[in-house]
């Protein structure tokens, strides 16, 4: 396989991978070290690439995968993840109080679990069908389907709770 | 769009249970249309997720030449190191009964010089058979002079 068409066929998830990536490990910079790091396996093993039926589950899955072995290789080097994701320039200041909501939303995110963050990101955020989801984490649909109506229900008490605080 | 309807599909949404379809419909519903407030605590949650599915890599990501090099390289020293042993075999089977020009004038001197000591030796011990003779006159002197 040629690089153009290696690129061709990888950029179109390039950014689900991001916006998953950074689900899981929140920060930006080791988001985007993960697509790179995954891009490079993929290329390394691109003669396989065609033989799966589905380039852009089957990097799904090894991106999960590498950020989740990144997680507890942090934890087991007790290095906590320094990001740097919030820029001190007024402008995006004023930005991140016009959308408070949406900052909220994105702090509880950041506390529940892992799986039911992934969950959680692939459905409500890249909207896969249960059964993609279910092969992307090696699983079964209700599987799925209880951790993302427990993720989102964890969402909404938090949000709900903050709201209300919010308005008393 | 009625909000008792929404606040079914919304139940449904809280159980893992709506379509993609539905879900879309509450994107639509909590992000474009006017809420009803009693509604308008679910909004950051919709409207979190459609800022999520905004979010874009910025960095470009770039692939090495290194793994095509790789298998290039590979293949070479393959081809080399055959090289190596099929000359080195082929050497040996055809190169064992060549003699040089000098090799071959010298095995044939060898060989004639060869025959040429066999030729003195033979006559230098024909010379030795004569020899006896001299001891046979020296027994007979002996019995005749005692």
């Amino acid at each position: 396989m040629e690089k153009t068409e290696f690129i061709a066929l990888v950029i179109p998830f390039k950014d689900k991978l991001y916006r998953l990536a950074k689900r899981i490990l929140i920060s930006k910079d080791e988001a985007e070290d993960a697509v790179q790091e995954v891009f490079m396996k993929l290329w390394n093993g691109k003669q396989n690439i065609e033989n799966y039926n589905n380039p852009e589950a089957f990097a799904i899955t090894m991106t999960k995968n590498y950020c989740l072995d990144r997680l507890k290789s942090k934890q087991a080097s007790n290095l906590k993840i320094v990001h740097s994701n919030y820029q001190t320039s007024e402008n995006i200041e004023k930005k991140i109080e016009a959308n408070d909501g949406v900052e909220m939303v994105f702090k509880i995110m950041e506390t529940l679990p892992e799986q039911q963050r992934i969950v959680l990101q692939l459905r409500d955020v890249e909207q896969f069908e249960f059964s993609e989801i279910a092969q992307m984490l090696d699983s079964n649909e209700t599987a799925i389907r209880v951790a993302l109506s427990r993720a989102r229900k964890t969402v909404r008490d938090a949000m709900i709770k903050n709201y209300n605080y919010g308005i008393g | 769009m009625e909000s008792v309807k929404i606040k079914q599909v919304l139940e449904a949404y809280f159980e893992g249970e709506t379509t993609l379809a539905e879900e879309k419909l509450l994107e639509n519903y909590f992000n474009n249309e006017k809420i009803s407030d009693d509604l308008l605590q679910y909004q950051p949650l919709f409207a979190g997720l459609k800022a999520a599915k905004a979010e874009r890599s910025t960095r470009a990501f770039h692939l090495p030449e290194a793994s095509k090099q790789k298998t290039i390289k590979t293949w070479w020293y393959g081809v080399a190191a055959m090289l190596v042993v099929a000359f080195g075999v082929g050497s040996f089977f055809f190169s064992q009964p060549e003699y040089s020009q000098e090799e071959k004038e010298a095995l044939a001197a060898f060989e004639k010089s060869k025959q040429a000591m066999l030729l003195l030796s033979e006559n230098l011990n024909k010379g030795t058979e004569q020899l006896t003779f001299v001891s046979q006159f020296e027994k007979t002197k002996d019995k005749i002079f005692e």
